[in-house]
């Protein structure tokens, strides 16, 4: 039994910690947007789009980056304490989730 | 320059623009006594045609009885080149990339920097290999040009003599042999996992047709390296004219050949002028000719032939003059030099009016150059395009303090260090006695290459790795590629500079190489967007394989650049380019083909400058003589400015003007000598011819 718990449990914050981190790339790394504009930057160049299309799409990404941005801006205001401590997960009876989201924390 | 007997096959004829390379060279192969001799010229610009007063083409053509000359046309030579070995060539890039066949054809398409002198060197050293094989053999295996029946039918020639462009680009086309060698390695190190699975895998040990090409490029560079390195088989003659400039130019030359391991086995000392008695005009010449002639002869003449050409007031035109001209030395040519042409003597009259037409032309040309933001001064070599560059600049600079001024020159063989009697270098920095708001600088691109070759090196690995291709930039023909210096470098930096300088400066003027490349600096601009489309192209296409970064970036802002400079050279409002001549036939019909080529990259050309007229002649048979004859290509001048460009004359002066309050006297004879007034910008936007 304890294996299984082991395995199922390390298997599950396997899978917690991918989706934890997709979920961040999502939603703070500003690169892929960045990579998007640049296409969009090297197709103008080539006059593959026009002025008004490259126009269009840096709107579109630039409104995206700033959407990024918006929540760590608002998170910085609060207190880091606060965030700790909101760490409502520590309810669960399970001791292993909170660990998995408190380290993707520290990384941030 | 009379020819010798010796068993040469090759004698290059290199020096400063106009010190008369052709006329020298053409001479030098008219006076062989036998055996078949071929003229190559290899200056983009040709003026071979012209002196041997012969429509010349790409083709070999029969001008004198065992003489044949050719102009090179280099582009057309290498696109022929290309059709011939485009397959094996191909198959090399995709074997080593991976490009597809569609990527691959768009790189092959592209116009290459420097190709005159790649093509230039490698077809002179087919040529004198085909003459040491002899006739029937003399088929054109891997050579780059020749292409037409003639050429096929396989004339082999016991002498080519070589009349090259100005000597900057001259180095540039000796040192293309291991450009060539460099790019051989590059193929190599591309076929080279290709070589592999075939061999191993396939167990076919056989070289096939993209082998062959790589050795064979491997062996023209060799050989022909080896070839200008054998005093037994090639000689270099060098031409000047006894001025100050073009000597120190001579020197510098002289200096880098033996550097290269190419010994300057002569010195051809070209329109020294004659005895012609006592003149105010001539003597101070005269006098300042004969201390640059032992100066040379002291410098330089150590193991070294030095003859002597005398000026004459018609340049010798035609085979029969150019053929006397080799047979006559020194004193011997003079009385000849002196008749004045069509016996016509010169009048005051026709002088009293040019100086009229002076004034009149000197508010036009002041308010050209200054209503540009970009200045080209261009011409045929030796016309004086550096002077009136410098005077202009310092013209401009004086006059509104305000503005910042940037004289640039873009000829790798610099004279704005002489000009200024100043250190001027690839650092832009003030002239002596200059005003504070000018900097002059000589564009140094073997300088600028090494500067940024961490740069460089990251960007072609960025590339390579964006090919497919990451071995390659590893290997040691790429990074031997960015020692070199390789040719069309110039012209490359040259755009790029003026790209960069945009910002800091009001006003870019800028003293361009002589014609030929000065046409190549113009055209580069497209050339380089087409590379950066081309490789903008291929970095989107494979962007899953390796995420475009930090190369894209910089190829973006690149491609905006250049196309903001596009737009602004053809601005009229903004951008002119003053045409440089003398009144003298040679250079006059060059101008007439720059002008038309101008025109044909839609530039705007609204002024000529004749420089150095004898204005005020003395009393000598010499100087009305020139009068006469300047005043007559003054006429045909003014007939193709036609109203098109204003046309400005600027007076001969003995010396050359030199240093920043010489220059100034000079210019205030032919600019608008007043004191700056206080015009408001707008008034002084550009008036047009």
């Amino acid at each position: 039994m304890f294996i299984l718990d082991t395995l199922l449990i390390g298997s599950l914050r396997f899978v917690l910690d991918k989706v934890v981190a997709a979920a961040e790339a999502e939603m703070n790394d500003d690169s892929a947007l960045r990579d998007q504009l640049l296409e969009a930057q090297m197709r103008l160049e080539l006059g593959e789009i026009s002025e008004d299309e490259f126009a269009a799409i840096e709107r579109d990404v630039l409104a995206a980056i700033r959407e990024i941005k918006r929540p760590r801006q608002g998170a910085l205001t609060m207190s880091p304490d606060d965030r700790i401590t909101g760490v409502d997960i520590e309810s669960f009876e399970e001791p292993e989730a909170p660990r998995v989201l408190r380290r993707q924390r520290r990384r941030r | 320059m009379k020819a010798s007997k010796s068993q040469k096959r090759l004698v290059f004829f290199a020096g400063k623009g106009g010190v008369g390379k052709t006329t020298c060279s053409s001479a030098y192969a008219l006076s062989r006594q036998s055996g078949r001799v071929l003229v190559v010229s290899t200056d983009p610009a040709h003026s071979l045609g012209d002196a041997l007063g012969a429509r010349l083409s790409s083709k070999p053509q029969r001008v004198a009885r065992r003489v044949d000359a050719v102009e090179l046309d280099a582009p057309r030579a290498f696109a022929r080149w290309l059709s011939e070995h485009r397959r094996p060539l191909a198959d090399v890039i995709e074997h080593g990339t991976w490009l597809d066949r569609e990527d691959v054809d768009a790189l092959l398409d592209l116009s290459i920097p420097g190709v005159d002198e790649l093509v230039g060197i490698i077809e002179i050293s087919r040529l004198v290999a085909r003459g040491g094989r002899r006739e029937s053999e003399g088929r054109r295996r891997g050579g780059l040009g020749g292409g037409g029946r003639e050429a096929r039918g396989g004339h082999a020639y016991d002498l080519i003599v070589v009349d090259t462009a100005p000597t900057g680009h001259t180095l540039r086309l000796l040192a293309a042999p291991e450009t060539v060698a460099a790019v051989a390695e590059v193929l190599d190190a591309l076929q080279e996992p290709h070589r592999i699975i075939r061999d191993r895998l396939a167990r076919v040990g056989r070289a096939d047709a993209s082998d062959r090409l790589i050795a064979l490029l491997a062996a023209q560079a060799r050989d022909t390296a080896a070839l200008l390195r054998d005093p037994a088989s090639t000689a270099f003659h060098w031409v000047t004219v006894p001025e100050d400039l073009a000597s120190a130019e001579a020197a510098d030359g002289i200096r880098a050949l033996d550097a290269g391991g190419m010994r300057v086995s002569a010195i051809v000392v070209n329109r020294v002028l004659p005895d012609s008695g006592p003149c105010p005009l001539c003597d101070p010449r005269r006098a300042d000719q004969q201390r640059v002639i032992a100066d040379l002869r002291r410098g330089l003449g150590r193991g070294r032939d030095l003859s002597i050409v005398p000026a004459s007031v018609d340049e010798p035109r035609g085979v029969r003059a150019l053929a006397s001209l080799a047979q006559h030395h020194a004193a011997a040519a003079v009385a000849q030099a002196f008749r004045p042409a069509n016996g016509r003597a010169s009048s005051l009259e026709g002088l009293r009016y040019g100086h009229l037409r002076t004034r009149q032309a000197s508010d036009q040309f002041g308010n050209i150059a200054q209503s540009a933001s970009l200045l080209f001064f261009g011409g045929k070599g030796g016309v004086g395009k550096t002077t009136v560059a410098a005077a202009t600049a310092l013209w401009l600079a004086q006059r509104d303090p305000q503005r910042r001024v940037l004289l640039l020159s873009t000829d790798p063989a610099h004279s704005l260090g002489d000009v200024f009697q100043a250190q001027v270098g690839d650092i832009a920095h003030t002239v002596p006695h200059g005003p504070g708001n000018l900097v002059v600088r000589e564009l140094d691109a073997a300088r600028a290459l090494a500067v940024r070759r961490t740069a460089f090196e990251a960007a072609l690995d960025e590339i390579a790795s964006a090919f497919g291709a990451g071995a390659v930039a590893a290997s040691g023909g790429a990074s031997e590629l960015m020692t070199l210096a390789p040719p069309g470098i110039d012209e490359l930096f040259g755009v790029l500079s003026v790209v960069e300088a945009r910002a800091d400066f009001d006003v870019i003027v800028v003293d361009t190489a002589p014609t030929g490349h000065a046409l190549r600096l113009l055209e580069m601009p497209d050339a380089a967007r087409d590379w950066m489309q081309v490789l903008l192209r291929v970095l989107l296409k494979y962007k899953t394989l390796v995420r475009p970064g930090q190369l894209a970036a910089e190829l973006v802002e690149l491609s905006k650049s250049i196309r903001a400079l596009q737009a602004l050279l053809r601005d009229p409002a903004q951008t002119h380019f003053i045409v440089v001549t003398r009144a003298a036939e040679v250079p006059r019909r060059e101008t007439v083909r720059l002008l038309a080529q101008l025109r044909r990259l839609r530039l705007a050309t609204p002024a000529l400058v004749v420089n150095a007229l004898t204005i005020a002649p003395g009393r000598c048979r010499w100087c009305r003589a020139t009068a006469a004859a300047e005043r007559r290509e003054l006429d045909a001048l003014r007939r193709v400015c036609a109203r098109r460009c204003a046309m400005i004359d600027t007076p001969l002066v003995a010396p050359p003007p030199r240093g920043v309050r010489q220059l100034n006297e000079w210019a205030a004879r032919w600019l608008q000598p007043k004191a700056p007034t206080s015009t408001p910008s707008s008034s002084r936007r550009r008036v047009r011819a």
